[in-house]
């Protein structure tokens, strides 16, 4: 190595490990300034988008004159379904977004079209995290009790319905850019999910016949499973549970790895 | 020392797979020696730069990176557009190991200096002109100490001024590491290359002096 260089030369090349954290590190901010100020106040609608949702699914609910929801407060079920599944969506349709919004930075060879989808689907996870948790404390400021009856079955719940995403978010990266018209198929094929997950209603109140298919969607079980972590007498669906949670996100998540993996040279391709 | 090893490259194209644009290419390039690429449109030249560089794999073959390599500068791509500079270039920053505050700030006043992009530093990329892109290009990529800088017609882009300051911090460069070229004046090779590779057929010859290379690759467009 030259030694006239400017200071703070690594000296010796460093292993695969330590670049990837920095590529992680590099396009984790990258992508915060992105999506926090593309537009102005683009911060404020990232917040307001769930408490308005909330607010007029709050507005309808109580004129509808239900205080409770299955024996939970419907203010905390309502943000819990709500930011739950906002958070979900925007993780897998930004990770879906995430190869193509980078190209430009493949010509440095450190970052791989993989760093691109983890970093945003993280980015998203948090995003939705610190939004969940202000509302919480609103909540709080008008009297709800927001402190959940079982804390680590909450964490679990969340980390759950985030590995979900990821896993879909990894495969239909890999799938919007090799076929770019399933990429648009998709946004619209997955409307449906805010109804199937149970966003704004109890699933426990399908009835039971149909209610086994409902449970096929892993986000289902993930709100169900967040939501009754958090109120002590909660008629939860039967049918939820972390079993199928966390098999659901292994499998996506092996599958989507295996197709970066496979087509890692063709997302590349400028 | 950068080792490729029987390289072979083709594209894949809407019509299934390409031609062969590199067919068994056996090259090791020294660190410390500038080497000019020459050969006709569409020889694989640019193609070649990106292997050597990491940014695409052969089809077949090896690339051997025992040195630090820079990437293709130049290349038109590396710069988010709605990024400001000074945001990519601390992406660069953080990409390449110098995410300290301290370094960071030595990296970045480097790159707004050597760029005299003023005011549009902390504008959007996609804002800046192709001449004032090229100044940031070029300011990033000289910012890092690397054994081998690629590049890929770097020196032609910017105004007068820039390209005085830029062939003078480019001829440094060369004097200091390796340094693998491709560009279309034959003065700009001479000035920075003392050996060559002259592309041709899907094959590449290796050329101790540059003169050599240049008389191999006239002579070939003379006859065609």
């Amino acid at each position: 190595m030259d030694s006239a260089q400017p200071s703070g030369a690594p000296l010796a090349p460093r292993n695969t490990f330590s670049v990837t954290l920095a590529v992680w590190n590099a396009l984790f901010l990258r992508e915060a300034v992105a999506r926090l100020s593309a537009t102005r106040g683009a911060w404020v609608l990232i917040v307001l988008e769930p408490v308005l949702h909330a607010c007029f699914m709050l507005l309808l609910y109580t004129v509808l004159r239900t205080r409770s929801v299955a024996g939970a407060d419907v203010a905390v079920w309502l943000v819990l379904g709500l930011t739950g599944y906002f958070t979900v969506q925007n993780v897998f349709q930004r990770a879906m977004g995430a190869v193509d919004a980078n190209k430009a930075l493949f010509a440095y060879r450190q970052v791989r079209p993989i760093d691109t989808v983890i970093v945003r689907a993280g980015l998203e996870a948090l995003l939705g995290l610190v939004i969940l948790v202000v509302l919480l404390i609103v909540l709080a400021f008008f009297g709800h009790s927001i402190v959940p009856d079982a804390p680590m079955e909450s964490i679990l719940a969340f980390i759950g319905l985030m590995a979900c995403a990821l896993g879909i978010g990894l495969l239909l990266s890999v799938i919007s850019e090799l076929i770019p018209e399933a990429g648009n198929l998709t946004v619209f094929l997955f409307r449906p999910l805010y109804f199937l997950s149970g966003a704004i209603f109890p699933l426990s109140a399908i009835s039971i016949q149909y209610r086994e298919w409902a449970f096929y969607n892993p986000f289902a079980h993930g709100l169900e499973l967040l939501r009754s972590s958090f109120f002590p007498v909660y008629h939860a669906a039967p049918e939820a549970n972390f079993k199928y949670l966390f098999g659901f996100a292994a499998v996506s998540i092996f599958l989507g790895l295996a197709l970066q993996m496979r087509f890692a040279r063709k997302l590349r391709a400028q | 020392m950068i080792v490729v090893n029987d390289v072979h490259k083709r594209y894949q194209t809407p019509h299934g797979a390409g031609r062969w644009i590199l067919k068994g290419v056996t090259l090791t390039i020294p660190t410390q020696v500038s080497v000019g690429l020459v050969g006709r449109n569409g020889a694989g030249k640019s193609t070649l730069l990106n292997l050597i560089g990491g940014v695409d794999t052969p089809t077949r073959g090896s690339v051997e990176r025992r040195c630090r390599v820079s990437w293709p500068m130049g290349y038109g791509g590396g710069l988010q557009g709605s990024l400001t500079g000074r945001q990519n270039a601390k992406f660069v920053s953080r990409l390449h190991g110098f995410g300290g505050a301290e370094t960071m700030a030595e990296k970045i006043a480097y790159i707004e200096d050597f760029a005299e992009l003023g005011s549009s530093f902390d504008e959007p990329v996609r804002t800046y002109s192709s001449g004032m892109k090229s100044r940031l290009q070029f300011g990033l990529s000289l910012a890092f100490d690397f054994d081998v800088y690629i590049s890929d017609e770097a020196t032609s882009a910017g105004d007068a001024s820039f390209r005085k300051k830029a062939a003078d911090a480019f001829k440094r460069v060369a004097d200091r590491s390796g340094l693998i070229m491709v560009a279309h004046s034959e003065g700009t090779l001479r000035q920075f290359c003392q050996a060559g590779i002259w592309l041709n057929e899907g094959q590449a010859h290796w050329f101790d002096d540059i003169e050599d290379a240049l008389k191999n690759y006239r002579d070939s467009i003379s006859i065609a």
